[in-house]
C-alpha cells in the first residue's frame, strides 16, 4: 500500500467513535481492503535476507498500525514440531499476529514465511490455498451453525481433495477419535447442541481434518473450566508430540502455556519482550515478567 | 465551526465507502455465478427458503389486495356507470405495481431480515473468518447463492402474487358487484392486451411485471448480505443490521419501482 492511499484511508476514520469500536472497525476494513483486492500487496520491500533455514513459520520484523500502532517490530520464529505460546494481556493485538500468519491482514512492514515462502506479496487467490497449509482454532470454535458435526468436519475435505465419500467418512472419525470424541455419538449433532469444550474439540478435528503440518490456535482454554482446560492442552501437545505439527497458541492463560510451549513469547505493548523457552521464562528476573507469572 | 465540517467530512467519506463497499460487493457476487466452484446445493437450498417458504405469506398478502382493490375500485367504478371493468383495474393495478412490490416487500422483511441475521451472527462469531481460513470465499459461497436465488424466485412469486390477486378480486366483483367469472376475466386479458405486445406475443404489462421483480430480488439480496457482512458488535449488531436491512431495502424498492416505472413506460410505450 503506498503513502498516499494509507495518508487517504487515516482521512475518513471515525474520530468520535469509541476507542475500542474504532480499533475493530479499522482492522474489519484492513481485512476488507485485503480481500477485495486481488492485486498482489505492491509496496517497496527491502532487500529480501530470505527465510531463517528450518522454520515453519517465521515473523520478521512485522509492523503493523491502524489508527494507531498495533504491532512493532515482531520477531520470532517456530522450527518444525515446535510450539510458539503467544501470551500477553488482553487487547495487545495477540489474535493479529495469527491473521497477518493466515494473511487475512497484511503488515505495513517486515515478512511472514510460512513454509518457506513469503506470503505478503500474494493474491486474494493465492492467499486461499497457502491458508490450506494452516489449520486454524477459533476461540469461540466458529463451527458453522447450519452444519452437522461431521459436515463441519468434513468440510475442508469436500472443499479441496477428491476423496470419495467413504475416505471422507473414514477421515471424519479418524479425526474425531483423535480428539477423544465418540464419533457415533456426535457426527449428526449440530454445533447448537454441544458444550463449549466439545465445541472446540470438533473444532479442533476440522482444522486437522486436512492434515496441515501447521495448527494456529486463538485463546484455546478461554472460557473453559479447569478440567476441560486440561483435556485441550493435552490435545495440543499430542498434535504436537504424535503428529509433528507445528503450532503457534496465542493464549492468555500462562499455566497451560507452560505445558505445551517449546518458546513463550511475552507480548507487551506492541512488541515481543521475552522470547525463550519455559524454563527460560520462569527463571527472568524482569520485573514485568514475574508480574506475569505472579498468578502462577 | 471547522469541528462540525470536519465531522460532516468524516460522516461523508464514510457513506461514500459504504456505498462503494456495497457496489464492489454486489459485483463480486454476480461475477460469481459464471466463476467455479459453483455451490449448487446452496443455491437450491436458498431458493427454497426464499421463493418456497415465502409462498405462504404472497399469496395472503395477494389475495386480500386483489380483495380490496376489487372492492373499493366497484364503489368508484359505479359512479361512473363502469362496474363492469373491475376486472381491468384489478389486473393492470396488480401485475404492473402490486405484485411486484408486494411480493418485494414481503421478502425484503421475511427473507432480507433472515439472511443479515444468518450472515450478521456468522460474522460475529467468526465463521466468516473460518470460510475464509479454510480457503473459501464468503462471497462466493454465502452471497452469490443467495442474490441468485433471489433474482430467479422473485419473479416467480411475483406471478403467483398476481395470479392470486386476480383470482381474489374474481371472488369479490362475483359476490358483491354480479359481474360473472367469464365476463371479469375478458376485461382482465382486454386490459394486458391494451398495454400492447413486444414481439407478438408477449404483453408489456407482463415485461414490466416481471423486470421489476427481478431488480427487486437483487436489491434484497444484496443490500441483505452487505448489512449481513458488515456486522460488528456482538448480538446487538445483528439486531442492528437486521432492522438496517429491512428499512433500506423496503425504501429501495418503493424508490427504484417509481424510476422503474418510468423507465419502462418510456421504453416499452404506455
Amino acid at each position: 500500500m503506498s503513502e498516499d492511499r494509507r495518508e487517504a484511508e487515516g482521512g475518513r476514520r471515525l474520530r468520535d467513535a469509541g476507542e475500542a469500536e474504532r480499533r475493530e472497525q479499522a482492522v474489519r476494513d484492513a481485512i476488507r481492503r485485503e480481500l477485495s483486492s486481488d492485486e498482489p500487496a505492491d509496496r517497496p520491500r527491502a532487500e529480501d535476507p530470505g527465510p531463517a533455514p528450518g522454520a515453519v513459520i517465521e515473523m520478521e520484523h512485522i509492523s503493523l498500525s491502524f489508527d494507531r500502532p498495533i504491532l512493532d517490530d515482531i520477531s520470532f520464529l517456530a522450527r518444525a514440531g515446535e510450539t510458539v505460546v503467544i501470551v500477553g494481556e488482553s487487547g495487545t493485538g495477540k489474535s493479529t499476529i495469527l491473521k497477518l500468519l493466515l494473511r487475512l491482514l497484511s503488515p505495513d512492514d517486515g515478512r511472514v514465511y510460512i513454509d518457506g515462502q513469503d506470503i505478503a506479496p500474494l493474491s486474494y487467490a493465492e492467499a486461499l490455498r497457502v491458508r490450506q497449509k494452516m489449520g486454524m482454532v477459533f476461540q469461540g470454535a466458529a463451527l458453522f451453525d447450519s452444519m452437522s458435526v461431521f459436515e463441519n468436519v468434513a468440510y475442508p475435505l469436500r472443499e479441496h481433495t477428491d476423496l470419495s465419500d467413504d475416505e471422507i467418512e473414514a477421515r471424519v472419525r479418524e479425526k474425531l477419535q483423535f480428539v477423544d470424541l465418540a464419533p457415533d455419538e456426535v457426527v449428526d449433532k449440530l454445533p447448537s447442541a454441544l458444550s463449549g469444550g466439545m465445541r472446540k474439540r470438533v473444532g479442533i478435528a476440522r482444522g486437522m481434518a486436512s492434515n496441515p503440518r501447521i495448527m494456529l490456535y486463538d485463546e484455546p482454554t478461554s472460557g473453559l473450566d479447569p478440567l476441560t482446560t486440561g483435556v485441550i492442552t493435552r490435545l495440543i501437545i499430542k498434535l504436537q508430540r504424535e503428529l509433528g505439527v507445528t503450532s503457534v497458541v496465542v493464549s492468555h492463560d500462562i499455566r497451560s502455556a507452560f505445558r505445551m510451549a517449546s518458546h513463550i513469547a511475552l507480548l507487551y505493548e506492541r512488541t515481543i519482550t521475552f522470547f525463550g523457552t519455559p524454563e527460560e521464562m520462569a527463571a527472568s528476573d524482569d520485573p514485568y515478567i514475574r508480574d506475569f507469572l505472579g498468578g502462577l | 465551526m471547522p469541528g462540525i465540517l470536519s465531522r460532516v467530512n468524516v460522516a461523508a467519506k464514510k457513506k461514500i465507502f459504504a456505498v462503494q463497499e456495497y457496489v464492489s460487493l454486489s459485483l463480486a457476487s454476480l461475477r460469481f455465478i459464471f466463476a467455479r466452484p459453483f455451490y449448487a446445493q446452496d443455491v437450491v437450498q436458498q431458493m427454497d427458503a426464499i421463493g418456497v417458504k415465502s409462498l405462504g405469506i404472497v399469496v395472503l398478502t395477494g389475495f386480500f389486495t386483489g380483495m380490496v382493490l376489487a372492492l373499493q375500485s366497484s364503489v368508484q367504478l359505479k359512479t361512473f356507470g363502469a362496474s363492469q371493468y373491475v376486472g381491468s383495474l384489478v389486473s393492470a393495478s396488480m401485475i404492473r405495481e402490486l405484485g411486484p412490490v408486494l411480493a418485494g416487500l414481503m421478502v425484503a422483511g421475511r427473507v432480507g431480515s433472515g439472511i443479515a441475521a444468518e450472515l450478521g451472527s456468522m460474522k460475529v462469531t467468526e465463521q466468516i473468518d473460518a470460510l475464509n481460513t479454510l480457503g473459501t470465499d464468503p462471497i462466493k459461497k454465502l452471497v452469490t447463492p443467495r442474490v441468485l436465488a433471489a433474482l430467479i424466485m422473485l419473479p416467480v412469486l411475483t406471478v403467483v402474487s398476481d395470479v392470486v390477486g386476480i383470482i381474489g378480486g374474481n371472488v369479490i366483483a362475483a359476490a358483491y358487484v354480479g359481474i360473472p367469472t367469464e365476463a371479469y376475466f375478458r376485461t382482465v386479458w382486454e386490459q394486458i392486451a391494451s398495454g400492447g405486445f413486444t414481439l407478438r406475443y408477449i404483453p408489456n404489462d407482463f415485461i414490466q411485471g416481471l423486470v421489476k421483480p427481478f431488480i427487486f430480488g437483487g436489491i434484497i439480496s444484496t443490500v441483505a448480505c452487505y448489512y449481513g457482512l458488515a456486522t460488528t458488535g456482538g448480538t446487538e449488531g445483528v439486531g442492528l443490521s437486521t432492522t438496517r436491512t429491512v428499512v433500506a431495502a423496503s425504501v429501495s424498492i418503493l424508490i427504484s419501482d417509481y424510476f422503474l416505472t418510468q423507465i419502462m413506460l418510456s421504453v416499452l410505450g404506455t
